[in-house]
């Protein structure tokens, strides 16, 4: 036996750890060999704890910003949004009750100048905005001196974006609706920009006279009206927050206002947050369990390594039970070390955010160590490194004495006794519950797990099987092919674990170009033919007509649609209040904040009844068509009552159908189409859009329509399709710029694994080629041989990994995402490519360095 | 000093599996009195290390019957078989076998430890002074001779008072000067302890050292005498 430690520790004293219990004692005593073969094992654990550690604690500091900036994203402690129109007198002074009241009001409109239009998002706000945090602009100006009005023009400060879109410059003068508006400053920041919500164009910020003077805000129109409440009192008084809310909700029942608290100040976003963060976490769940791959080879070389000295233990009279927790306590403490060294980078992850990236990020974050968090990842972690080193651990239970006395030809390839494969099924298990426990959606978290266990079982059958067929294969006669086939089959080949770790990063890869193929492809590439290349908005009903012919003028040969459109909030379903509904989650967004809503005679273009039957000519009780998935996911019958509050008044109708939509012809439909007798009176607006022939879809003609509908019909809000996806698409971008990071780590840890297993082959490669050199293998040929066996176990596995990437590409592209699926082939191939490239060239390179060398002196050391 | 320390009734053990199975003890019958010094020789695949190994119960005969102290192996299952190796049998090895990641107080005091012993360190601090390595109780196999490591080998297989001391090639690594030095100083012990050693060698004049030389040919017991008239 050999090997040098350091660091004497003298005597029966502390160094020999004897106050320890004997199983940690012996494994302390064996860490004194450092770690030594463990660099991939610490990297793998380190790695994978270190993303999802990283993962949740943004997650919890994005969720703890919003918390805590809760007021100041609210701009106030409470907020009451009504949409289509203003509070009453009545509910004014009921908000005055309790304190200061401030009012915002946003909308789309269109931005007229001589270089052309733009829709823009407009926030007009009253005199006491901002009530809580700074509005930024450059140059720095005070809000009275921004929105003043000198000459009957009105200021603004602009978001920067909207100059470069029509060239323009700070001075410069915009229309809105009847409205000359000068761009007095560049918007930087607002401090409550999160409620804005998606924004499909830049902000212009301006008074509410300048509003009211644009003649924008028409009965109909699609204004949110959004009323600050300022609490009079202690500031932070939870108590005084809650009767408040409950007192003005008692009060106002009728108002039909989405009521927000400043500690809950945008539950949609956390929701989305805490979804992404699950979905992040999967990822790095991935990557741990491809790191636990490393984990396993490592583990196995370590007990290859320790044989002597487990033989030796057991020869002084350790039973293998206690040999093996010996050895288990010893990579657990590894594993330890790995997990801390993953936690420390995950829980510096948030800080490190804050302090690069916290100025220029959309969402406040308050970067703090998540205890319960962190404590999670170390879970996962440890988890993993028991599910994956206690199977090659339980072999040391079987080492033989004897081997003490004799060379050990037949190394053991027994499975490990019973009770270790039941430690692993039990950590397994663990590991499961887990992640299914901590999921957020734990439908996603159960396919997660069941594409993974596919996956390796899948894998090992592949390696099993790429063995059994190397075995058969008859024997080539040339030396190097000859070699290469055995290499693939001989015992202690590297084909097991270089087909997981490699198949594992493969088809994670290649799930990953299919998803963001499909992504792509379904916001850009893949419009349907009918897709309209304009939606137009609040046209005012006195309107339409006109608005209608002027279309049929300027594009004689497109397609136009057009219904009435007004917003409401469901109130109840079912005679349940929404806020009692355990919805579905890919649901439950619908009984977040106003919907649009329409009533019609006729069904809609692109529906199809899949329960009840549309309503006759004149029906005279109040009905509504649903959306049967949404439907199905509210858990609505036909025949259930639904109440929505439309303009200030709660609305009841009956569920008449459920209609399947084809929501991606991007024609107009909604979630709910009432029967027209539920809104006979209501003041609305309508909504239009137009569909230009293929031929003259061109980008000219679409700029020169939207220019001359926001000239003619300042009021009308024109959206371009084709600009709308772009700002999707740019959202979508950062989404998967993010999913890619997580992803790369898995990758990472996918290389690293099989970086590992090919240096543990390291030892058979040296002895082959020192033998084969030395009856006469020139370098060519032995560098040849090589390459055929990784290439070969490298092409196999990426077609294995690039069909089970597919498949797995294929079932969250339906299942989860709900989409259409169609295969994209340039990303996969490369990723597939790009694997075999990188297992050929890491094989070469360990092997290269000792073909270079002379074999005598390898030949003394074999 | 009286009765029977070994007992090997009609031992039958092959190694191997399949056509690679190899018969090698054939029907090997023995008795060794306590205090008794056996040693084993012959030719390289007689089977004298796996006699020794079968008496020491690392390897289970197939057949027949080993029985040590008055305590039968072959009725043992593994880890009762451990436990008995640790109170009962030190092993002194050709290759030393040390834990290199423990000091030689450490690995002397191993098994102590793993009987559960209280006073582990203190009684393997007392066997290696024993020994004469009382200067080297912190220092780490790799910082050893040769000749330390096997003197430190055989405190270890010493320390827990074992009635049988068996011993594979004990000088087998050394040279001759101090082979002789550790053989001296395992007789010397064993004399001191009253223990049963069973020595594998191939130098015959080691084995005349012994009471009783035991050649093996071929699996089978083909000559048991008085060492000093072998």
């Amino acid at each position: 036996m050999h090997g040098t430690v350091s660091g004497a520790n003298p005597g029966s004293g502390s160094g020999t750890f004897s106050s320890l219990p004997l199983v940690l004692r012996l494994a302390l005593r064996e860490l004194r060999s450092g770690l030594r073969g463990f660099g991939i094992f610490l990297a793998c654990i380190a790695l994978g704890v270190a993303a999802i550690a990283g993962v949740s604690s943004v997650s919890r500091a994005l969720t703890e910003g919003l918390a805590r900036e809760g007021r100041t994203l609210l701009g106030g402690d409470l907020s009451f949004r009504l949409i289509h129109r203003e509070a009453t007198p009545a509910e004014i002074a009921t908000l005055e009750d309790w304190g200061t009241v401030s009012l915002v009001a946003t909308l789309r409109g269109m931005a007229n100048a001589d270089t052309g239009a733009a829709l823009v998002e407009i926030k007009a706000v009253d005199a006491a905005y901002p009530v809580a945090g700074d509005l930024v602009t450059e140059p720095p100006m005070a809000p009275a001196e921004i929105f003043a009005e000198a000459d009957g023009v009105f200021g603004a400060a602009v978001d920067p974006v909207l100059l470069g879109r029509l060239d323009l410059e700070i001075g410069d003068t915009i229309r809105i609706g009847t409205q000359d508006i000068a761009l007095r400053t560049v918007l930087r920041s607002e401090p409550d920009k999160i409620q804005a919500g998606f924004d499909f164009g830049p902000r212009l910020l301006v008074s509410r006279a300048a509003l009211d003077s644009t003649g924008l805000v028409q009965p109909g129109s699609l204004v949110r009206f959004t009323y600050r409440l300022d609490l009079a009192g202690p500031a932070n008084d939870d108590a005084l927050l809650a009767r408040a809310q409950a007192a003005i909700e008692a009060e106002q029942p009728q108002a039909g206002w989405r009521v927000r608290s400043r500690l809950n100040a945008d539950p949609g976003l956390e929701r989305n947050i805490e979804r992404f963060a699950q979905f992040l976490t999967l990822v790095g769940l991935t990557a741990l369990i491809v790191g636990g791959v490393g984990v396993a080879n490592a583990v196995r070389g370590f007990v290859d390594r320790k044989r002597e000295s487990i033989a030796t233990i057991k020869s002084l009279g350790a039973p293998g039970g206690r040999v093996v927790a010996i050895y288990l306590t010893q990579v657990m403490l590894i594993a330890g070390i790995g997990i801390a060294i993953g936690l420390a980078f995950g829980a510096a992850l948030p800080f490190a955010l804050a302090a690069a990236l916290g100025a220029i990020l959309p969402i406040p974050i308050a970067p703090t160590l998540a205890p319960v968090e962190l404590l999670l990842a170390a879970l996962y972690g440890l988890l993993t490194a028991l599910a994956f080193s206690l199977a090659p651990l339980g072999r040391a239970h079987d080492i033989q004495v004897s081997g003490l006395f004799r060379d050990q030809i037949d190394p053991d390839r027994r499975w490990p006794r019973r009770r270790y494969m039941a430690g692993v099924a039990l950590a397994i298990v663990a590991l499961l519950a887990l992640s299914v426990f901590a999921a957020f959606d734990r439908r996603v978290a159960l396919i997660f797990i069941g594409a993974a266990a596919a996956a390796f079982v899948l894998l090992r059958v592949v390696a099993t099987g790429l063995m059994a067929l190397a075995r058969r294969l008859p024997r080539p006669r040339a030396a190097a092919p000859r070699l290469a086939l055995a290499n693939v089959h001989r015992p202690g080949a590297l084909t097991p674990s270089l087909v997981l770790s490699l198949g594992l990063g493969i088809t994670l890869l290649v799930t990953l170009a299919v998803i963001d193929g499909n992504m792509r492809r379904q916001l850009t590439e893949r419009l349907p033919d009918a897709a309209p290349s304009f939606f137009f908005v609040d046209i005012p009903s006195s309107e339409i007509d006109g608005f209608t012919d002027f279309l049929r003028a300027q594009a004689p040969e497109s397609e136009i649609q057009r219904v009435p459109m007004l917003r409401g909030r469901l109130v109840s379903l079912g005679g349940v209040p929404v806020e009692e509904i355990a919805a579905d989650p890919d649901a439950a967004w619908v009984l977040d904040g106003d919907r649009g809503i329409t009533y019609e005679a006729e069904m809609p273009e692109g529906s199809e009844i899949v329960a009840g039957a549309w309503w006759g000519e004149s029906p005279t009780e109040n009905l509504v068509s649903f959306d049967d998935e949404l439907a199905a996911g509210l858990g609505l019958s036909i025949g259930d009552a639904v109440v929505v509050n439309v303009l200030g008044r709660d609305i009841a109708a009956t569920i008449a159908n459920f209609r399947r939509v084809e929501w991606e012809s991007l024609g107009i439909n909604f979630v709910m189409v009432f029967s027209p007798n539920t809104f006979a009176g209501a003041p609305h607006a309508h909504i239009a859009t137009l569909t230009l022939p293929d031929d003259a879809a061109t980008e000219e003609a679409e700029v020169a329509l939207l220019r001359e509908a926001a000239r003619t019909y300042p009021m009308v809000t024109s959206v371009r399709v084709k600009d709308a996806l772009e700002a999707v698409n740019a959202v979508v971008e950062q989404l998967v710029l993010a999913i890619r990071g997580a992803s790369s780590i898995a990758v990472a840890a996918s290389v690293l694994v099989l970086a590992g297993a090919l240096a543990a082959g390291h030892r058979a490669r040296l002895y082959d080629a020192v033998v084969l050199k030395t009856l006469g293998a020139t370098r060519g040929k032995l560098v040849g041989a090589y390459a055929l066996e990784y290439g070969l176990l490298g092409l196999a596995t990426a077609v294995v990994g690039f069909v089970a990437g597919a498949l797995a590409g294929w079932v969250i592209v339906t299942r989860i995402m709900n989409l259409e699926f169609a295969m994209v082939w340039a990303g996969p191939i490369a990723a597939a490519a790009i694997a075999i490239v990188v297992t050929v060239g890491f094989g070469l390179l360990g092997t290269w360095r000792i073909l270079s060398q002379k074999p005598a002196p390898y030949l003394r050391t074999l | 000093m009286s009765g029977k320390s070994i007992v090997l009734e009609n031992v039958e053990l092959s190694l191997g599996r399949g056509p690679a199975r190899v018969h090698i003890l054939k029907g090997v019958s023995l008795g060794v009195e306590r205090g008794e010094a056996i040693g084993l020789v012959g030719p390289s695949g007689s089977g004298k290390s796996t006699l020794l190994m079968t008496m020491a119960g690392l390897e289970r005969p197939d057949a027949g019957r080993v029985t040590i102290e008055g305590e039968e192996l072959t009725a043992m299952d593994e880890d009762a078989l451990a436990r008995f190796r640790g109170r009962r049998i030190g092993i002194v090895f050709q290759s030393f076998h040390l834990v290199p990641t423990m000091t030689a107080l450490e690995n002397v005091a191993l098994p102590l430890e793993l009987a559960g012993a209280g006073d582990a360190f203190d009684r393997a601090s007392a066997e290696l002074r024993a020994v004469g390595l009382g200067e080297r109780l912190s220092h780490y196999p790799a910082q050893l001779s040769g000749g330390e490591q096997q003197r430190v080998a055989i405190a270890r297989a010493l320390a827990p008072d074992p009635a049988i001391l068996v011993a594979d090639e004990p000088t087998g690594n050394l040279d001759e000067t101090t082979g002789g030095s550790i053989v001296d100083l395992l007789f010397a012990l064993k004399r001191e302890r009253g223990a049963t050693l069973v020595l594998v060698t191939h130098d015959t004049g080691l084995a005349r050292a012994c009471d009783r030389m035991i050649r093996l040919r071929s699996g089978r017991i083909e000559a048991d005498a008085d060492a000093a008239a072998a």
